[in-house]
């Protein structure tokens, strides 16, 4: 992740320890204590996936999709690689297809890998009684291994798709993907608020979009299945910014009563404390992916589940992107634009003017609060002000040996109910 | 709860777990047909699947019921097939046909063929009569001796040449067989039989299409005879409640003997008069002045009509048999000469069986036209493969979040994986049920359903611990830090599995295709998820924490925030300038 880009401004004298100048991130990340200014550095997070946003429709709409059989209309044949007399190959394939029809098929692979090696013959649409004769064909020819290791006229399977089934399937979803939109958006609304509602939708229509994006730009094939795991991506996208919100909503209850924290502050602090659960949670839903993966894609080479780990894998990695820092920035843009919010901001901010002069900086981890006050303001006190207190992120610059920062946790307001 | 503030009595949830879990177990092994197993769908076992589209001239979507009307007509086309296990259901505007094992080839067909027929009836007989075996009825008892062809499905009795005089009961009973064959009535093969006792068959046998040629050859060759004596016994052998093998295969040319739609009558029909190809349209029109009943009224194409003219004229006082898929739906007689091709048929209808009729005869056999959009075989071959690959691709995922989960939270992590197996436990049980129950098959797209769901099952306790590190991180004790950490967790692990679950219920219902079958498992999967969270997760959580030995950092692996809580702790007592309201100190004892 880009952890270590905030790295390089977080302070490493950090953690109480003080064991942890080795494993800063790593143990910051473990521990919760994060410290990484993530809200504050939004304008970069914008211009990132913005800029991969853009990307992403202009190979949409300029590249488009490498459509899979389903959307084109054909029959599609596949057969055991092993024949009975050993690895079958394209060329007698292509030759015993010949013969029957004296046409070529439009394409034939080997995919797969091992045992489950297979291979898949593309053509036009065949009718029953072409099907019909090229399989058997097929058998005669080239005696394609069954379960059972004898030749079987069995172990060839067909396909045949009409032209417009995968239009039909994809219309059908984009239709689901409306309702679920209007229906997550009204859950929003009542659970969270109307700007994190919005926040989570625009989320959302990131991830769909990088992940379109990232299927135009490799290449790979777009299947109804496809289509289905970009649906169910949504879901998953919304459950991980689901979680953050649910932190910054704790954070933020009450937050107006008091000068402790502006309203980007806290929410950075719950991204912080939502940042190891979100990657734990995608390693996670990664990890199962990964073996639909390995034996989707590695073993087997075509189908279903390669299909829908693929788009799993994807969505899911712009899911967590978009919901660590996109969704929460975004809602504390629009959140600011609430003057009540403004005034609150720059309250937080005259207090902390006041006690700087004072000079006194042990309370309440203040000097670590103050750092992600505004990106747009320079740091305080040099470090860099990645610092977020809330974790009891070192008291930078203090060298203490009693940091304060643990006090600022404890101050999050976290207690309310 | 009757413990102090926030503890719980872990035993009672993981009992009411316990209970819950020997309850769907026990209903797996104590009911149904008590197999541990659920019901597979074609791409992991081999089938045929076809999905048929329907288009209404019109473009608007059909209506519900025309759609269930085909379904029923399609359903029993497959039925016809004898392959157990095959259904017909609704999807959207689609149908989709499932055929599982090898013998499915034909299901390409079913939704196109639209076998509708005129034919001049030559004799027809109540089914009871035979039954009765009166004479006089057209059946003639005596020498027929059919060996080897009257076997009748179903019955199980071998009836071949029997067939003797002593009238009922010897004769093939005709309302013995079952027309939906379960599938405990499978016999070894190689009896082909005729006369429409169908054999069921399973899926075991390996000429099957063989058998399948056979039985439609020695049908024809007993039910579209020229001679009479061979329709009166292929009358008299033809059993009405099994599936016809000559559905869709009978030849035009011939006579034909054959059982009405509602298996009360025989018919012994003439070679086809018309095709329904040359029935331009049908509608039903109500009682009105001239007619007292509800009507059906049929116009021909030139062709029919001029056929039609001939013939009515020719045949004033005779029956036609309206034949859709080889069964009689209708047998008007014939009041006068008709001859402009309008023609009308009066009967006992009330307003639906006359808009059934209409449609019946308008659309030839199904009330809609339907589009294959899809026709897929899988081999056996395929299917074992697919299964193996799902399961492989499972393990290897469990084994990889296991892994982690260890590494992670050591001896959370142990408790996650309890709880992962658990769950799978649950979720295989409520599997298996749902198939015997609704049906449910778990085919491909499902299994990656439930591979996804892995990780939101596991991301239910993530949230749970890390919302304890944070807890003790505070300050807390391990111990004092579960009940509060929950109460913060159970909120979270209820909204996000909520998302979840609306997301899977949008596309279950709204999507076609194979999608329902990731839909539903990986709804039911967070359903299931929420039960394990709460009855065995947490408990055993909060069992950990109140034990010595377990609520070690070293096992924990909470160590490095236990060391910040200690610490907090500490300054807390220490410069304890006053704490802003919201914190909170805890109350620790």
């Amino acid at each position: 992740m880009d952890t270590t880009g905030s790295n390089g401004t977080a302070p490493t004298a950090a953690d109480a320890g003080g064991t942890e100048a080795k494993r800063g991130v790593l143990q910051r990340l473990y521990t919760g204590t994060g410290a990484f200014d993530i809200v504050g550095k939004r304008k970069y997070w914008y211009v990132i996936l913005g800029a991969l946003m853009l990307v992403s429709a202009l190979f949409v709409g300029i590249k488009g999709f490498n459509l899979s059989i389903e959307f084109e209309g054909g029959t599609n044949i596949s057969m055991p690689a092993q024949g009975a007399s050993g690895q079958i190959t394209t060329t007698e394939v292509e030759n015993s297809f010949q013969e029957v029809l004296g046409s070529e098929p439009s394409s034939v692979q080997l995919v797969g890998s091992g045992g489950s090696q297979t291979v898949q013959i593309n053509t036009e649409k065949l009718s029953q009684a072409e099907l019909v004769k090229v399989k058997s064909a097929l058998f005669e020819d080239l005696r394609p291994l069954g379960t059972n290791g004898q030749p079987s006229a069995d172990a060839i399977s067909d396909s045949a798709v009409s032209g417009t089934w995968g239009s039909e399937i994809t219309q059908q979803a984009l239709i689901a993907l409306a309702v679920f939109l209007v229906l997550v958006t009204v859950f929003l609304a009542f659970y969270f608020e109307r700007w994190m509602a919005v926040g989570a939708l625009v989320a959302l229509l990131h991830d769909v979009l990088v992940t379109a994006g990232i299927y135009s730009m490799v290449g790979f094939q777009v299947s109804p299945s496809t289509v289905i795991g970009l649906l169910t991506i949504l879901g998953f996208s919304l459950y991980d910014t689901v979680v953050v919100f649910d932190k910054v909503k704790e954070n933020t209850s009450g937050l107006l009563s008091t000068t402790r924290r502006t309203y980007p502050e806290a929410a950075n602090l719950a991204v912080n404390q939502s940042l190891m659960r979100s990657i734990n949670t995608s390693v996670i839903a990664l990890l199962p992916v990964l073996g639909l993966l390995v034996v989707g894609a590695g073993l087997l080479g075509v189908g279903v589940l390669r299909d829908l780990a693929l788009v799993q894998g994807v969505g899911m990695l712009a899911g967590v992107l978009s919901s660590l820092l996109l969704a929460t920035p975004l809602l504390v843009d629009l959140k600011m634009r609430e003057s009540k919010y403004r005034a609150h901001a720059e309250k937080v901010a005259q207090r902390r003017r006041n006690r700087d002069g004072e000079g006194s900086t042990t309370v309440n981890g203040a000097g670590t609060d103050a750092d992600s006050v505004e990106s747009a303001r320079p740091a305080r006190d040099g470090t860099g002000g990645a610092k977020l207190a809330g974790a009891g992120a070192a008291n930078a610059g203090a060298g203490a040996a009693r940091p304060s920062g643990k006090a600022g946790r404890r101050s999050s307001g976290r207690k309310r109910r | 709860m009757a413990p102090p503030r926030g503890q719980i009595r872990p035993a009672r949830y993981l009992l009411a777990f316990v209970v819950i879990l020997l309850g769907i177990y026990s209903l797996v092994f104590f009911t149904g047909d008590r197999k541990p197993v659920p019901e597979l769908g074609i791409d992991l076992q081999g089938g045929t699947r076809v999905t048929l589209t329907a288009r209404t001239p019109s473009g608007e979507p059909p209506t519900d019921e025309s759609l269930q009307q085909a379904r029923e007509i399609i359903e029993q086309r497959v039925n016809g097939l004898g392959v157990s296990g095959s259904e017909v259901t609704i999807d959207g505007t689609n149908l989709v046909i499932t055929v599982p094992g090898k013998d499915g080839e034909q299901a390409k067909r079913l939704g196109q063929t639209a076998e509708l027929n005129l034919r001049k009836v030559s004799q027809v007989v109540p089914v009871s009569a035979l039954q009765g075996n009166q004479p006089g009825q057209g059946n003639q008892p005596g020498q027929g001796d059919q060996s080897g062809q009257g076997d009748q499905s179903g019955q199980g009795a071998d009836s071949s040449g029997s067939e003797e005089q002593q009238s009922s009961g010897t004769t093939p009973q005709w309302a013995a067989a079952p027309a939906q064959q379960p599938s405990d009535q499978q016999r070894p093969d190689g009896q082909s039989q005729s006369g429409g006792g169908d054999q069921q068959n399973g899926d075991q046998q390996d000429s099957e299409s063989q058998t399948r040629a056979e039985r439609i050859q020695q049908a024809k060759q007993l039910r579209q005879s020229e001679e009479p004596a061979m329709q009166r016994q292929a009358l008299l052998t033809l059993d009405c409640d099994a599936p016809d093998p000559l559905r869709g295969n009978a030849d035009p040319k011939l006579p034909l003997v054959t059982c009405g739609d509602d298996g009360q009558r025989k018919y012994i029909l003439e070679p086809v008069l018309i095709p329904g190809t040359q029935i331009s349209d049908a509608t039903s029109s109500p009682p009105g002045q001239r007619k007292a009943e509800w009507t059906v009224n049929l116009e021909f194409k030139n062709q029919g009509t001029k056929t039609w003219a001939d013939f009515t004229s020719q045949n004033v006082g005779e029956q036609v048999a309206f034949v859709l898929d080889n069964q009689v739906v209708s047998a008007p007689s014939i009041n006068s000469a008709i001859v402009g091709g309008n023609t009308s048929i009066e009967g006992s209808f009330n307003q639906e069986t006359a808009n059934n009729l209409a449609n019946t005869l308008k659309y030839g056999a199904l009330p809609l036209a339907f589009d294959q959009s899809t026709a897929e075989t899988v081999s056996p071959t395929l299917g074992v493969a697919s299964l193996q690959a799902a399961l492989l691709a499972g393990g290897i995922g469990l084994i990889l979040v296991a892994v982690y989960c260890l590494f992670y939270y050591r001896l959370l992590g142990l408790l996650t994986i309890l709880s992962l197996v658990l769950s799978g436990a649950v979720v295989y049980g409520v599997l298996v049920l749902f198939g015997r129950w609704i049906g449910f098959t778990l085919d491909l797209p499902g299994m990656a359903g439930f591979i996804i769901a892995i990780g939101i099952t596991a991301d239910s306790f993530i949230v749970f611990f890390e919302r304890l590190k944070d807890e003790i991180r505070e300050g807390r004790t391990f111990r004092s830090a579960v009940p509060r950490s929950w109460a913060r967790a159970r909120r979270t692990i209820l909204s996000a599995d909520a998302v979840s679950f609306l997301a899977a219920g949008v596309l279950y219902l709204l999507a076609v295709g194979q999608v329902k079958g990731f839909a539903f498992t990986l709804g039911m999967s967070t359903v299931l998820d929420l039960i394990v969270v709460f009855l065995v997760t947490h408990p055993l959580v909060a069992l950990a924490s109140r034990s010595k030995f377990l609520s070690r950092p070293g096992l924990t692996g909470l160590g490095a925030v236990q060391r910040m809580g200690e610490r907090a702790r500490a300054q807390r007592k220490g410069v304890n300038r006053q704490q802003s309201a919201s914190n909170g100190t805890p109350k620790e004892a």
